[in-house]
């Protein structure tokens, strides 16, 4: 258990400044809703932080693993329709509704991983891309998912606990305690012997079998467990935006904004995703607001794309990368 | 008998790489697979550690046969390899690539650590635990190549040209370095090697192998004069005018 505990909390290279760094985060964090008024500010603040927490599952298998999945947009829906529907037609209590979205985006995840880790590379992205597309076409045409109609929570009166629901600042909180629990699985996972074992993978797949690791096991077990992480943020949103379509939860700028906050922020690091959607989220909220405002739609995407293209030329690890080359040139 | 490979074919296509091999090595042994290029003997190996499938033929390792098993599972049966071309894994860095061979064996991350740390002392590499081995010489690399697996407890150990790329210096160091690992890890060595003086000097018995085919074995001095060898090696006019 003491064992357990230090590997949750100690980091890699530089533990103490890396330590200080995780206390001034949490810090201006947690002050935050104190220290800003602005409706739009927190609701930044909330979308980073949900971002940051997508970024840190999908880390696990894009960035541990070395594996492209461009399909972590369906987990998020399993999550955030398993949610929505047990508590509008079961009455189900919200924490209830977690496990089974994380359940049913791990099974689903099973099913498809044996067949799809036979292909590698751009086949692979383009397998888990496609994957995704079939089930929000589903989640369309069926009639017990509301369809293109989506499904409505209903709305209550009072914070309420058992449905989590309150007003913006119980918001903040709320995705904060998830995304620092995330945090700390991901650094304990790091560590861990699945861990090494999913990086020896991506570093090398037949070097890894002659230690004998089972490759596609572990790649398989690798994005089961992101799954999982994807499905809590996506109950998350329900509960959040009160209101879930295909169109919200389920589609492919989703995946490929997950998968690209990574690569931005530093694939493969603790740290690179909550760099990564430091940086896209806010400049997307606020310089893509304001173009659009001004009439420009779409120069955003533009900025986007140049700062993706100069990092994949410049820094393949992301910002982060970029942070530690500097820090050691000084 | 540690190892034996009975009349192992392995056709690629058309290609015959292995043809009707057998042989057997005993515990303790230290053997050399020689051959000129294309002879076979890195496919021969990948047959051995479930890299490849075997065409037809049997491959016993302590009595069970592991013919077509996967790598993995050759290797935490007790096999342990390295690549002909390095295959080090550049992310992480020589400590944890040693601690990934030692998980094979244990779950507990202060049990790897430590086994990784006994086998880097062994092999020399030490002072380089928290380097990234990607910026450590061609002769380092091929030590973490050699600790990564010998952290997963091999019986048998199976080198693929471990001296290729290395100095006269450096080759004397690491045919010091085996012995050493082989009498303490009581192991069983099999190696291929293009480098005559390596492998002349390090094997007990050489088995030759040329255009997929065996063609003679013996101790190193026997070897050095058969026939065939040499016709294998140098050619056919040159055996004849001899």
């Amino acid at each position: 258990m003491g064992q357990l505990l230090r590997d949750i909390f100690s980091f890699g290279d530089r533990p103490v400044i890396e330590r200080v760094i995780l206390v001034v985060f949490a810090a201006i964090v947690l002050a935050f809703p104190w220290l800003v008024e602005s409706a739009y500010a927190r609701a930044v603040m909330i979308k980073f932080l949900l971002f940051a927490l997508f970024a840190l599952g999908w880390n696990l298998i894009g960035g541990y693993g070395g594996q492209v999945d461009l399909g972590q947009a369906k987990n998020v829906g399993f999550g955030a329709y398993a949610t929505a529907l047990m508590i509008v037609h079961l009455k189900t209590p919200f924490w209830l509704t977690v496990p089974v979205g994380m359940f049913f985006a791990t099974l689903e995840s099973f099913a498809v991983a044996y067949p799809m880790f036979r292909l590698r590379r751009h086949y692979f992205a383009i397998a888990t891309l496609c994957v995704a597309l079939v089930w929000k076409e589903l989640f369309i045409f069926w009639d017990w998912t509301g369809g293109a109609r989506g499904v409505e929570l209903p709305i209550k009166p009072t914070p309420n606990f058992t449905y989590m629901e309150f007003g913006a600042i119980g918001y903040h909180y709320f995705i904060f305690g998830l995304f620092m629990a995330q945090f700390l699985f991901m650094n304990w996972f790091t560590k861990s012997k699945l861990g090494y074992q999913l990086q020896a993978v991506r570093d090398n797949e037949d070097a890894a079998a002659s230690l004998g690791i089972n490759v596609t096991g572990t790649k398989v077990i690798a994005y089961c467990i992101t799954a999982a992480l994807g499905a809590m943020g996506g109950s998350f949103m329900s509960v959040y935006y009160l209101y879930i379509d295909p169109d919200l939860v389920m589609p492919l700028d989703l995946s490929i904004l997950i998968a690209m906050t990574v690569m931005v922020g530093g694939a493969g690091s603790i740290w690179g995703p909550m760099i990564g959607a430091a940086a896209l989220i806010p400049l997307d909220m606020y310089l893509g607001a304001w173009l659009a405002g001004g009439g420009y739609y779409g120069i955003d995407f533009i900025i986007y794309g140049f700062i993706i293209m100069i990092i994949a030329a410049y820094e393949p690890r992301g910002i982060w990368g970029l942070i530690q080359r500097m820090s050691k040139k000084g | 008998m540690l190892l034996g490979v009975q009349s192992l074919v392995k056709e690629f296509g058309g290609l015959v790489a292995n043809a009707d091999i057998s042989l057997e090595l005993e515990h303790g042994e230290i053997v050399g697979l020689i051959g000129p290029n294309g002879a076979g003997k890195t496919t021969l190996f990948n047959c051995i550690v479930g890299y490849y499938k075997p065409t037809s033929g049997k491959v016993l390792f302590e009595g069970e046969d592991i013919t077509g098993w996967p790598a993995h599972r050759v290797a935490r049966m007790g096999i342990g390899r390295t690549f002909q071309s390095m295959k080090i894994m550049p992310l992480l860095t020589v400590e944890e690539n040693v601690m990934v061979g030692a998980y094979c064996r244990t779950g507990d991350r202060q049990i790897a650590r430590r086994d990784a740390h006994e086998i880097l002392e062994l092999v020399n590499l030490t002072g380089e635990a928290h380097a990234s081995p990607t910026e450590l010489p061609i002769a380092s690399q091929k030590r973490i190549e050699l600790a990564r697996a010998l952290a997963t407890k091999p019986r048998l150990l199976m080198l693929d040209e471990l001296a290729a790329g290395l100095n006269p210096l450096e080759t004397k160091e690491i045919v010091e370095t085996l012995h050493r690992i082989k009498e303490e890890r009581n192991l069983t060595l099999f190696l291929t090697e293009h480098v005559m003086e390596f492998i002349m000097r390090i094997s007990q018995r050489l088995i030759v192998m040329a255009a997929g085919r065996r063609i003679a074995e013996g101790t190193p001095d026997q070897v050095a004069k058969d026939d065939r060898v040499i016709e294998a090696y140098l050619g056919e006019r040159y055996a004849e005018g001899r």
